[in-house]
């Protein structure tokens, strides 16, 4: 069936370079160009052979060089569905990729691409109400990306302040070493935690 | 024509709707309110009693467990889901479960699978009944909810002997489940669901027939079939515009292909189809298809061991799945994506509350205040589930 | 007159307009009707209920509901027979069981767990902080010794976040080994 999507996405929308994927493990997917996503969708959507009635989910998963937003569409009157996913390059790790919205299309969307907005850092272009959904508005960073860090200050307050952590407990490894002449080898702890440690 | 200091303004019957809505008066429903079923809070821009625009605002129970799961193994991430949707916990385990259980390719035992689909029909009893009792309250009747709470309390019970929690039970695990059912327990089931059928349908005649309850749902918050698409609404919101989707039917999982139970729609009985009274009506007769499958399931439920082979340390295969599962409040999507290592890479929940939750902007407008509550009370959301 | 009392139809969707039907007499009355039959059906029921049905509530404080034997309440680690795996710790979702132990001389006696595994560490740390605890029960699960057990404890309320920490090597803590019976 993914085949099938993929050569109806080429001939209706030029340029696409609509690729299905099948892998072995797990869900296959159609990949299509960032640029061509509104067609793309527009014409499943729209076709009778397919009817895409419903978009499901917009789930935005973060990678080293790229964003992959997935969009899980599916037809409710054909009891089909699949993955339409797009590959948006990404510079650097404060880089905010862009792609078209789909908001037009299914006003379920504009929740969904809000929350990936907020959540993994893809600017949705032609979005009606583009703003942070989970997180407040003055939130810095986008939390679902792999390489999120935790302010260290945020609005004037320290984040994680030393006498709110509980490092007896964590560290009382530490002491243990200590008692014991330095060999760290004869100890043993549960708490590994690499800003401490 | 009316004239002012001998300048003409223009007829009364002209001055148009956007003079008036420049007066609007900004009104915040919740976070606390008890209406709003959590910390949901709605900014209504209201003229006088009739809502001119609503904006739901979510996030005040965001925890990030989808970043919380890329740092725990994939067995600690159970827990973490129960706490999504605390009233359907089960369910919410299942899901994750098999989207686990599918990239393994682990074959679970039949005895397992049985106990799966018992405490997950049990649960969608306890969160309808549940929803029952609160939507009654919304509503200003007190009593149904004593009557409903009474009879989950029961469930509740049954489930805290079966897993040890009342309700965040971690109890479907990756292959099977943690302890087995008895046979004084699946008696005890037995003689639950036969009181319970009796017990409904006195519920529904205290409440769903009531004169007073159906000018309060009746033709007030409707979704129609087309609406309910384009927000991509499922569950009871989707059954109740009427349409046949059910997922235990068109993508069966676990073994509810062999069971037999129908799938209630909503008629527009009493008022327009999809209004609040056909979605309260749907969860009502879907008490009674669970009962029905309960009944099934505990006179096919077979012996055997009820864990399947599963690696001590789990190490998903590198790729990506899709699994929906149909729960008490609609569909559960989890998207997993795995880099073949010890925890998952990416783990994104598609939350039915959540894409509910965006369709209030849309019914609320034109509605009074009073049947706003009643609306967001038919989609019976759970703000756990909306915020994650 | 539009514009001056608030219309409906200046805000909503047309899902939301419904036509209702004109109000007649022979309605009216039949509302009415309804009316009282439904609450009076309603009424009904709710007379049964407080003629046929015994309270489900207890009075807390001076009646208390055992749980069942398997809850998921208070942990407990019998420290005499930890073998300090750390298995629970790396089970734990949450992280909060802090364990740390040294290496046993050779010299020393050798000490073995009530199922007859040898202790090769000696406990140093042995502390939980109840308040982290989401009570998932991962942790007794993995336990090759079953020393950790979750109880049937339900009352363990305190006043600060630090007397929610419980170092099972304590003393006190010690001696619920004795008082508390798991099925």
């Amino acid at each position: 069936m993914l085949n099938d999507i993929a050569s109806f996405l080429n001939n209706q929308v030029s340029g696409c370079e609509a690729t299905a994927h099948t892998p072995e493990v797990g869900d296959g997917n159609v990949t299509v160009k960032g640029e061509h996503l509104h067609a793309c969708a527009k014409a499943l959507k729209e076709s009778s052979e397919y009817d895409m009635n419903v978009l499901q989910v917009v789930s935005g998963v973060d990678f080293e060089d790229r964003i992959e937003v997935n969009y899980m569409l599916a037809s409710f009157t054909k009891n089909t569905e699949f993955i339409l996913k797009v590959k948006l390059p990404k510079k650097s790790s404060d880089d905010v990729p862009e792609v078209d919205s789909v908001c037009d299309l299914w006003k379920a969307a504009n929740f969904l691409e809000r929350e990936t907005y907020d959540m993994v850092g893809v600017k949705f272009n032609n979005h009606p109400d583009h703003r942070r959904i989970l997180c407040p508005d003055d939130w810095e960073g986008y939390p679902l990306r792999r390489d999120y860090k935790v302010q260290k200050e945020w609005a004037g307050l320290e984040v994680n302040p030393a006498h709110k952590v509980n490092s007896a407990d964590h560290n009382f490894f530490k002491d243990v070493i200590e008692k014991m002449g330095g060999d760290q080898k004869k100890v043993t702890y549960s708490w590994k935690s690499d800003a401490e440690a | 024509m009316i004239e002012i200091n001998g300048k003409e303004i223009g007829d009364l019957s002209e001055l148009s709707s956007e003079k008036i809505k420049s007066d609007l008066l900004t009104l915040n429903m919740g976070p606390q309110h008890p209406a709003t079923h959590g910390v949901l809070r709605v900014e209504i821009k209201t003229d006088s009693e009739i809502i001119a625009e609503a904006k739901p605002y979510i996030g005040y129970l965001h925890r990030c467990f989808e970043k919380h799961a890329e740092s725990v193994d994939y067995r600690g991430v159970i827990p973490f889901v129960d706490r999504m949707d605390y009233l359907g916990a089960m369910a919410m385990e299942w899901g994750y479960v098999q989207a686990v259980e599918r990239m393994l390719g682990t074959e679970v035992p039949r005895r397992a699978e049985y106990i799966r689909t018992i405490v997950a029909e049990l649960q969608r009893i306890a969160s309808h009944l549940l929803f029952y009792g609160v939507y009654a309250i919304d509503l200003g009747a007190f009593s149904p909810f004593l009557y409903a709470f009474d009879e989950r309390e029961k469930i509740l019970r049954l489930f805290e002997e079966l897993s040890g929690a009342r309700l965040l039970y971690n109890y479907i695990w990756i292959g099977g489940v943690w302890n087995d059912i008895t046979d004084e327990q699946l008696r005890r089931i037995k003689k639950f669901v036969d009181n319970l059928e009796e017990e409904v349908k006195t519920f529904h005649n205290l409440v769903g027939e009531n004169k007073i309850f159906i000018e309060r749902t009746a033709n007030v918050g409707v979704v129609s079939e087309e609406m309910a698409y384009q927000y991509g609404a499922t569950g009871a919101v989707l059954r109740g515009s009427g349409v046949e989707w059910d997922l235990r039917k068109k993508k069966p999982y676990g073994i509810y292909e062999e069971l037999d139970f129908n799938v209630p729609v909503g008629k527009g009985e009493k008022g327009q189809l999809g209004d609040c009274w056909d979605r309260y009506h749907v969860r009502v007769q879907e008490i009674f298809e669970s009962i029905k499958i309960v009944r099934q399931c505990l006179e096919g439920i077979e012996e055997g061991s009820i864990m399947g082979k599963v690696p001590k340390v789990l190490k998903v295969p590198e790729g990506e799945i899709y699994v929906r599962t149909e729960c008490p409040r609609g569909e559960l999507g989890y998207h997993l994506v795995s880099d073949g290592g010890k925890t998952p890479y990416r783990l994104k929940v598609k939350s039915s509350c959540f894409t509910h939750v965006s369709m209030l902007p849309e019914m609320a407008p034109g509605q009074m205040v009073a049947d706003f509550v009643a609306s967001i009370g038919s989609i019976d959301i759970v703000l756990g589930e909306v915020d994650r | 007159m539009s514009g001056l009392t608030p219309d409906i139809s200046d805000f909503a969707s047309k899902d939301n307009l419904i036509a209702q039907d004109d109000l007649t007499f022979g309605k009216w009355l039949k509302n009415i009707w309804t009316a009282v039959r439904t609450c009076f059906n309603g009424m009904v029921i709710t007379g049964k209920v407080i003629l046929s049905r015994k309270p489900v509530t207890i009075e807390y404080p001076e009646v208390r509901e055992e749980l069942p034997s398997n809850s998921r309440s208070r942990l407990f680690n019998d420290v005499d027979n930890c073998i300090a795996c750390l298995q629970c710790a790396a089970a734990c979702p949450v992280d909060c069981i802090y364990i740390t132990a040294t290496r046993r001389d050779k010299e020393a006696p050798k000490l073995k767990t009530d199922d007859g595994t040898p202790i090769k560490l000696d406990l140093k740390q042995y502390t939980i902080d109840t308040a982290l605890c989401c009570y998932c029960g991962l942790c007794t699960t993995v336990c090759p010794t079953e020393c950790l057990t979750h109880t049937t404890d339900y009352e363990f309320a305190q006043y600060t976040l630090g007397e929610m920490k419980y170092d099972y090597l304590a003393e006190d803590i010690r001696a619920w080994k004795h008082r508390i019976v798991k099925a």
